[in-house]
């Protein structure tokens, strides 16, 4: 398998509202990821089952080792889907604090309200 | 109770439900096999494209039914207008 990052590239754009290059490429990692998961599942469970052969252990090892770094889950990070910001991402709203705060002061999320007491 | 009889209740258990039946409590990696792929979840997080107006106008044109781009159009009639200015422009300078 060639190892370049442009085979998971898709012919065309499948997403829409904000979009840049941090942003597309880290999409392509969740595809990536999402392609190849059972394999890697698959890898992962003959290293860790002990009654198989040290040598078939081995070389799953190896084979999981060497599998593209886009298909790692680990290589994927929540990016805000607003403005692509990579930091300080609300898990539950998928926005930045700063985005968050503007969005719910304009009363475009359901349920957010300043708190004041 | 004997502990041989208490295997065959935990064997029988693991029959029922589908367990790995590991009295040795030896590794087998069965807890890798037991998680859910996350890969469709993870590869959720960003917006879809939804259906945009070209999508429409490639359903719609094969069936004989005209389609107007607003857009489209204003940007062509722009293209024209420069065209057209810039050819008089040539003219005006070619003598």
């Amino acid at each position: 398998m060639s190892k370049v990052a442009s085979m998971f590239h898709p012919k065309r754009l499948d997403l829409s509202g904000f979009v840049n290059t941090r942003l597309i490429r880290d999409h392509n990692k969740r595809n990536a990821f999402a392609q190849m998961e059972p394999e890697r599942q698959a890898l992962r469970y003959i290293i860790r089952n002990t009654s198989l052969p040290q040598r078939t252990r081995a070389q799953a090892q190896l084979q999981l080792s060497q599998m593209h770094c886009y298909t790692r889950p680990t290589q994927i990070k929540n990016r805000c889907v607003a403005s692509g910001t990579a930091r300080s991402v609300f898990r539950n709203f998928r926005l930045n604090r700063f985005q968050f705060r503007m969005q719910a002061l304009a009363g475009e999320l359901p349920g957010v309200k300043k708190a004041s007491w | 109770m004997a502990q041989s009889r208490i295997l065959d209740l935990v064997k029988t258990q693991c029959r029922i439900f589908s367990l790995n039946f590991n009295p040795q409590r030896l590794r087998l990696g069965n807890k890798i096999l037991r998680q859910r792929l996350r890969g469709p979840a993870l590869a959720a997080w960003y917006p879809k494209k939804t259906v945009s107006f070209r999508d429409l106008q490639n359903t719609y044109k094969p069936l004989g039914l005209t389609t107007f781009d607003e857009a489209e159009d204003d940007r062509e009639e722009a293209i024209q207008m420069s065209v057209g200015f810039y050819t008089r422009f040539a003219l005006l300078h070619t003598d």
